[in-house]
């Protein structure tokens, strides 16, 4: 039987992709602030959120990686 | 074509149904995100395809999936987006009074089927629950069952999609037919290709995109309402009363809360009849726990399940009590939900759609995707599960014994490979008659979702009484479900009359009718059961070893340390429960 790869190295990769790019996104609104922000944008959610999967993400990606 | 034209052409394809405005617009990066979750989770599937080559890898996972896989799913494929919300809509609309369905409504049935229940289905190596009434009671209680059950599920998977199809329009304006087609798709994909194995590893990655994606928001609201306390004195202020912050107080009359529901229907009719019958016996979530790799897996993986379920509220409950206090009208005053058919140019946004606007609220870009993603995750696994189920339990009860018996086992793969792709394609079309005819819907949830309070009275009595017989099992089976039928029916034509005397109040809500008539259906099951048993002849105690309670030796378990015990794990769960029932009384 074909060997698989763990489940938390799939949901690790999808959490860093997700991190990078929700992290971006909340940078780049720093930058370019929207006309219609959404409520608490001042919290700037996407940067400490997106950050905090990120982190998730790439502990899992190496911790579950295919050795 | 570049990434951004393609990104761009989806786009568009997203975003063409005219009409009523959506309650969201997607950006480039939104798309990305539910793009990378499509790619992920077809790639999933061809990925295990390899290691799903025996029935019992592509119907059971191998049975080698550890507590923690199998407890996450389990809870998971409950865990719909058309639960998550359906019940923010009925905390916004009825308070606390909602969280009961994941406390007193779920808790302790996992428990019990972890703790007591599991040991029977591990040891007897069915494969489904109707492969265990097959065991104890004979064939003509399985086929009844898996006959019932295997409908359920197509109608049920049916009516999620179109669930799902409905709200992407509500939410972003997305075409109906596009919604079903794609999401369904990727399920026939990646669950046809790596069976069980593959809808369990999608559901654990559902989970931790759901609380990914939906827990900002409480802890956003929270922010906004000035943390529990301040959510508490606004609700007060707003309403005038603190009838939505009681989860027992209320209930001692049927007026006396906002859902119209007495704490004897709480406690009986959802705390024991509906909610043992779902969590026991619903082979759509046992299939998950059966997938564990050893006894003690198998049982810790509800207890480890429950832990997750009793937080769920933080996330559904929570948004739909925040929604009373925090979302706005354009003007700045406070917005007022409203039912379906209460919609109106003044209250454009129902109940079922709290939820969604709690995500608009906080969500810009990026954010705003990964909360759609959780959305049709949530609706993806609940699909999933259905279809898998329905797989195995036509494989395996239905096909196998009735049409083709000594096949080789690469042939049950095959045709466990096209149930799921024609379950689909059934569920499509069930998709279609329930938008033609909306009123289907009530029926066909009201109905089969009783099929399970008959379903878990033949299987206690079959566990918890050697004297039940074959025929008390079967005929039990079947007059529970022609008596669930039959009151829904009555009371859908006679109305208030009928009402009064089948949940005992003329003031019963549906919630409450509907606990009430499980009661009735299991009340019948069992007494028609008990009768029949005692007039035929019973099984030998020796052929009920593994079977039933009293006859089975269970195999003795390793000593582990405290921390692996699942009894201990479950005490845990059971002071929370405690604890949080009398915090929010």
């Amino acid at each position: 039987m074909q060997k698989t790869m763990s489940i938390w190295f799939f949901a690790g990769v999808m959490f860093l992709l997700y991190g990078i790019l929700i992290t971006g996104a909340g940078l780049w609104e720093i930058a370019h602030p929207p006309a219609n922000p959404p409520a608490l944008y001042n919290l700037h959610a996407p940067i400490w959120w997106g950050a905090m999967m990120l982190a998730a993400g790439l502990f899992y990606t190496l911790k579950f990686r295919p050795r | 074509m570049s990434l951004a034209s393609t990104l761009a052409a989806a786009l568009a394809l997203f975003q063409i149904v005219p009409g009523k405005p959506q309650l969201a617009h997607l950006a480039v990066i939104d798309v990305l995100v539910i793009v990378i979750y499509f790619a992920t989770v077809i790639y999933i599937g061809f990925h295990l395809k390899g290691a799903t080559n025996t029935s019992e890898e592509f119907f059971m996972a191998g049975r080698e999936m550890t507590a923690w896989i199998a407890g996450l799913s389990f809870v998971s494929a409950n865990l719909g987006a058309l639960e998550l919300m359906g019940w923010a809509g009925s905390a916004y609309q009825y308070g606390i009074l909602a969280m009961h369905w994941y406390w007193v409504g779920a808790i302790p049935a996992m428990l019990f089927l972890g703790l007591v229940m599991m040991p029977f289905y591990y040891v007897s190596k069915t494969h489904s629950v109707p492969g265990y009434l097959k065991l104890r009671f004979g064939e003509s209680s399985r086929v009844l069952a898996a006959i019932s059950f295997a409908t359920e599920m197509i109608l049920m998977s049916g009516v999620n999609m179109f669930s799902m199809a409905v709200v992407m329009k509500v939410v972003l304006g997305w075409n109906i037919t596009f919604s079903i087609f794609v999401s369904s798709l990727a399920v026939a994909a990646y669950v046809a290709l790596g069976g069980l194995r593959s809808a369990i590893y999608n559901e654990v990655l559902q989970f931790c995109l759901i609380w990914g994606g939906a827990l900002l928001v409480p802890i956003l609201g929270l922010v906004e309402a000035g943390g529990f306390h301040g959510l508490q004195q606004k609700i007060i202020a707003n309403l005038g009363n603190d009838n939505y912050l009681h989860l027992w107080k209320t209930t001692a009359h049927f007026t006396d809360n906002p859902m119209g529901i007495h704490w004897t229907s709480i406690l009986f009719g959802l705390g024991f009849v509906v909610s043992f019958g779902y969590w026991t016996t619903d082979f759509l979530v046992v299939q998950r726990v059966l997938s564990a790799h050893n006894l003690r897996a198998a049982q810790m993986a509800p207890v480890i399940g429950s832990f997750f379920k009793m937080a769920v509220p933080f996330i559904v409950i929570l948004p739909g009590l925040l929604g009373l206090v925090v979302l706005k009208n354009p003007d700045g005053s406070l917005m007022h939900l409203v039912g379906q058919n209460q919609l109106s140019a003044a209250n454009p946004h129902s109940y079922n759609e709290v939820l969604p606007l709690m995500l608009v609220r906080y969500f810009g870009p990026g954010l705003l995707g990964l909360g759609v993603t959780a959305l049709l995750a949530g609706f993806m696994s609940g699909m999933a599960g259905n279809v898998s189920a329905f797989s195995t339990v036509w494989t395996y009860d239905l096909y196998r014994p009735h049409i083709r018996k000594n096949a080789p086992d690469a042939h049950y793969v095959a045709v466990g490979r096209w149930a799921t792709i024609l379950g689909v394609l059934v569920s499509i079309c069930a998709a279609y008659l329930v938008m033609h005819a909306a009123g289907i819907m009530d029926y066909v949830q009201a109905l089969f979702s009783l099929f399970l309070a008959p379903l878990l009275g033949v299987i206690l009595l079959g566990m918890f009484w050697n004297r039940a017989t074959a025929a008390g099992g079967f005929w039990g089976l079947l007059s529970g479900i022609v008596t669930s039928a039959g009151l829904f029916v009555w009371v859908h034509e006679v109305g208030q009359k009928a009402l009064t005397i089948v949940a005992f109040s003329p003031h019963a809500k549906p919630m409450a009718e509907n606990m009430s008539r499980a009661l009735w259906a299991f009340a019948a099951c069992v007494l028609v059961c008990v009768a029949v048993s005692m007039v035929t002849k019973p099984k030998p105690v020796a052929e009920l070893n593994g079977l039933a309670y009293s006859a089975t030796t269970l195999p003795k378990a390793e000593p582990v340390p405290l921390y692996k015990n699942q009894w201990f794990w479950a005490g845990i769960v059971a002071v929370l429960f405690v604890a949080g029932n009398i915090i929010f009384w």
